[in-house]
């Protein structure tokens, strides 16, 4: 190709992306027009030809593989032969049906038939020829053919289906078929997946903390039943209240709570309503709630989506008194509404747990509950991004608080949460701050020095504690035993030299030791998952032959990364009643026998997971 | 066999629905149930007896529920265990009956091993 060509070539304008690959593997569009240019036109030649002469039949007989009576170089021209007969013989099916007959003779009395029948016995010999007749004259993958049904012309491959009188059919008719007879062939497929399909239900209870051996309650086997018949249900008002609450949480993780579900569960009798999901309630649906259930003390939604200033508005409007209420998602409910709420309702409070608000439950809110709210017990306010310190500083006034629990998004200094804890800590039994990466020893030290009935200690991703600071706050600690503690991600960040920690921030090995010697008969629950810098020595010392933690139930120590084989059987020898370990990215911990009962979560291994005893017995 | 003749120390037990049917169970079955486990202690006539009155569950219920012991006394030691199959038209009373008899959640294999 001359320069000037090229030249020319470029001018004729931008090319795409696709062309420059196509040409850089010697595919050329143009030449692809053009061959599909001299198909078309042959077709249209041949089918003119075809029309009117018949004689070309004859080699259909003697050549069934190539039914194409013109069988010439180009494969274009093959295709376009057997449409062209399949036309022609379309007008006189007589004799199509004659030399159809010839064919499948000679199919019979040739070997292949023979080779057939011997591995399939029970097929007639009519039925086989036919079924060898239908293969050959079917066109090979990659070449154009007509659809039997649409006539549509498509290309041919692999997967196209058969039509049920003979020719292929184009990909939407033959997914139309298939409709038709594809449920029948797709179910003993799923049969054949049973076993994998158990195995990975399975270890998907495990994840859930559902999973446990032998058989499944009467009572849980009922409720899945009744879940699955739902709309059969008309009344379940006899039931006693906990199975209600079950066959709620059942339903609402099936997302089957909707207007005509909610109904099973407004007894008018009942003091609590609780919706695990109410994404599909309207409004209305949770007016309806106050107006049939006029005794109500405990409201729990979750996705309580709609859960808007006119539902809220009805509620302040009616005798109600509630006690308890749990929103999560109540995104569309105003702040001044909060405010009016509390302000009416606010006296007989005891519990308010707000989760998931963006804007619309901030710092004006917290502050009310000061002078509202004088007998509230527990206040969680979670993934919320409107409070800040002035808010959280207003939570001193609420004297009768016992339990505390905050997942701001927004940072809040440290000395405030001194200040409150110097204010209400000695009453408090849950503190829980989760996602503080700022908060420091002296809320450690505050701690310390004001709590003395706490139980349940959560304080997350915290960045500037140092092990001193943990140190000080479980040595010699007046508060007794706690049972939850939440100390996952107080490590230190940095990812230069991210094993070494010369001011040893975070809960590190000493930390742990104190930890574990002060809550040792009472912890139930231990995370620490993510604090790196606690030694192997540490877990030994704390995990030690004469060692008991006799109520631990729950260890989280993923990430740990000093976890070996032998801290994993320390732990379980350690603590008889323990139902879970978690131990995600500890990669030293390869091969251990876990006892009878407990479940070895997170090996890093194809298993991912460790129960007692192998998958056969 | 003789369905009232059963002694405290007997394997078996006899459950009484309250349309007078009676079904012979294995006792160690029916210990999943600590209603029934309860009644089988002590010193109530049902312990001397080994006899089970329910006058709250009819007969067709409780042939249910004696299946479930069955099946539960088959399978507990075992893993990945099919589900019993519960008719749905019975499905609001059996949950009653499985409320009545205690039968919510999973009682602690181990111990009911070493106690038994």
């Amino acid at each position: 190709m001359s320069r000037q060509d090229r030249l020319a070539r470029r001018i004729m304008g931008p090319q795409s992306a696709l062309t420059d690959f196509l040409a850089s593997h010697n595919i050329s569009a143009n030449q692809i027009r053009i061959d599909a240019d001299a198909r078309r036109r042959a077709a249209l030649e041949s089918q003119a030809a075809n029309a009117t002469a018949n004689g070309q039949h004859d080699e259909l007989s003697t050549a069934p593989v190539t039914v194409a009576p013109a069988a010439s170089a180009s494969p274009a021209q093959s295709t376009r032969g057997r449409r062209a007969a399949v036309v022609a013989t379309a007008d006189t099916p007589n004799e199509r049906r004659k030399k159809e007959k010839q064919v499948i003779d000679k199919i019979k009395a040739s070997k292949q038939i023979q080779k057939k029948k011997r591995r399939i016995d029970d097929s007639d010999d009519e039925d086989l020829a036919r079924a060898i007749f239908e293969e050959r004259s079917a066109p090979l993958p990659g070449q154009m053919e007509n659809c039997a049904n649409c006539g549509k012309r498509f290309t041919v491959t692999a997967y196209s289906r058969n039509a049920p009188d003979g020719g292929l059919l184009c990909s939407p008719c033959g997914k139309e078929l298939s409709k038709e007879d594809g449920a029948p062939k797709k179910k003993p497929k799923r049969i054949s997946s049973g076993p994998v399909g158990r195995r990975r239900q399975l270890q998907s209870d495990i994840l859930d903390g559902t999973y446990a051996p032998g058989a499944k309650s009467l009572m849980t086997l009922c409720i899945e039943t009744l879940a699955k018949n739902i709309d059969l249900a008309e009344d379940i008002s006899d039931l006693p209240s906990t199975v209600v609450d079950k066959i709620a949480r059942k339903l609402s993780k099936q997302r089957l709570m909707n207007p005509k579900t909610l109904d099973l569960f407004l007894l008018p009798s009942a003091e609590q309503v609780y919706i695990y999901d109410g994404a599909k309630l309207s409004a209305d649906d949770f007016i309806r709630i106050f107006q049939t259930v006029p005794a109500i003390k405990k409201l729990k939604i979750r996705n309580a989506i709609h859960f808007k200033d006119q539902v809220m508005d009805y509620l302040i409007s009616r005798h109600i008194e509630l006690e308890e209420i749990y929103l999560a998602g109540a995104n569309l409910l105003s702040e001044q509404k909060w405010k009016e709420f509390l302000q009416k309702k606010g006296q007989s409070l005891k519990s308010l747990r707000v989760y998931w608000t963006d804007k619309h439950f901030g710092n004006e809110t917290l502050d009310e509950l000061g002078t509202a709210c004088p007998s509230l017990e527990r206040l969680k306010v979670s993934h919320n991004q409107e409070v800040t310190g002035d808010g959280v500083k207003e939570l001193a006034k609420l004297k009768s608080l016992r339990h505390l629990s905050l997942d701001l998004r927004n940072q809040v200094h440290p000395d405030i949460y001194v200040n409150l804890l110097r204010e209400i800590g000695p009453s408090l039994e849950t503190f829980s701050v989760a996602r503080m990466p700022d908060i420091d020893n002296t809320v450690l030290d505050a701690l310390h020095n004001s709590c003395r009935s706490l139980q349940k200690l959560r304080v997350t991703d915290s960045e500037v504690m140092t092990d001193e600071g943990f140190v000080r706050l479980f040595e010699g600690w007046e508060n007794k035993g706690l049972v939850f503690v939440d100390l996952q991600k107080c490590r230190q960040l940095e990812s230069a030299k991210p094993r070494e920690n010369p001011h040893n921030i975070g809960l590190c090995s000493n930390g742990f030791r104190t930890l574990m010697a002060h809550s040792q008969r009472t912890i139930e629950q231990l995370n620490v998952h993510g604090c790196r810098h606690i030694s192997a020595q540490a877990f030994e010392d704390v995990f030690a032959p004469d060692k008991i933690y006799p109520e631990l139930r729950k260890l989280e120590i993923s990430f740990c990364e000093e976890v070996n084989d032998f801290v994993v059987g320390s732990i379980f020898r350690s603590c008889p009643r323990l139902r879970e370990l978690n131990v995600f990215g500890c990669m030293k911990v390869r091969d251990v026998k876990v006892p009878w009962g407990k479940l070895l979560i997170g090996v890093p291994n194809a298993l991912g997971m460790v129960i007692e005893g192998n998958e056969d017995d | 066999m003789a369905a009232n003749g059963h002694q405290s120390n007997s394997p078996y037990v006899t459950l009484v629905s309250s349309d007078g049917l009676e079904f012979v169970v294995l006792r160690e079955a029916t210990s999943v149930s600590p209603t029934i486990r309860g009644m089988l202690r002590g010193q109530m006539i049902e312990a001397r007896t080994g006899r089970c009155e329910f006058p709250e569950i009819s007969g067709v219920i409780l042939e249910k529920v004696v299946e479930y012991f069955h099946y539960w006394y088959k399978n507990q030691d075992k893993k990945d265990v099919p589900d019993m199959d519960i008719p749905v038209e019975l499905c609001l009373q059996i949950l009653d009956a499985a409320d009545y008899l205690g039968l919510d959640s999973k009682p602690p294999l181990r111990q009911l091993k070493e106690g038994s």
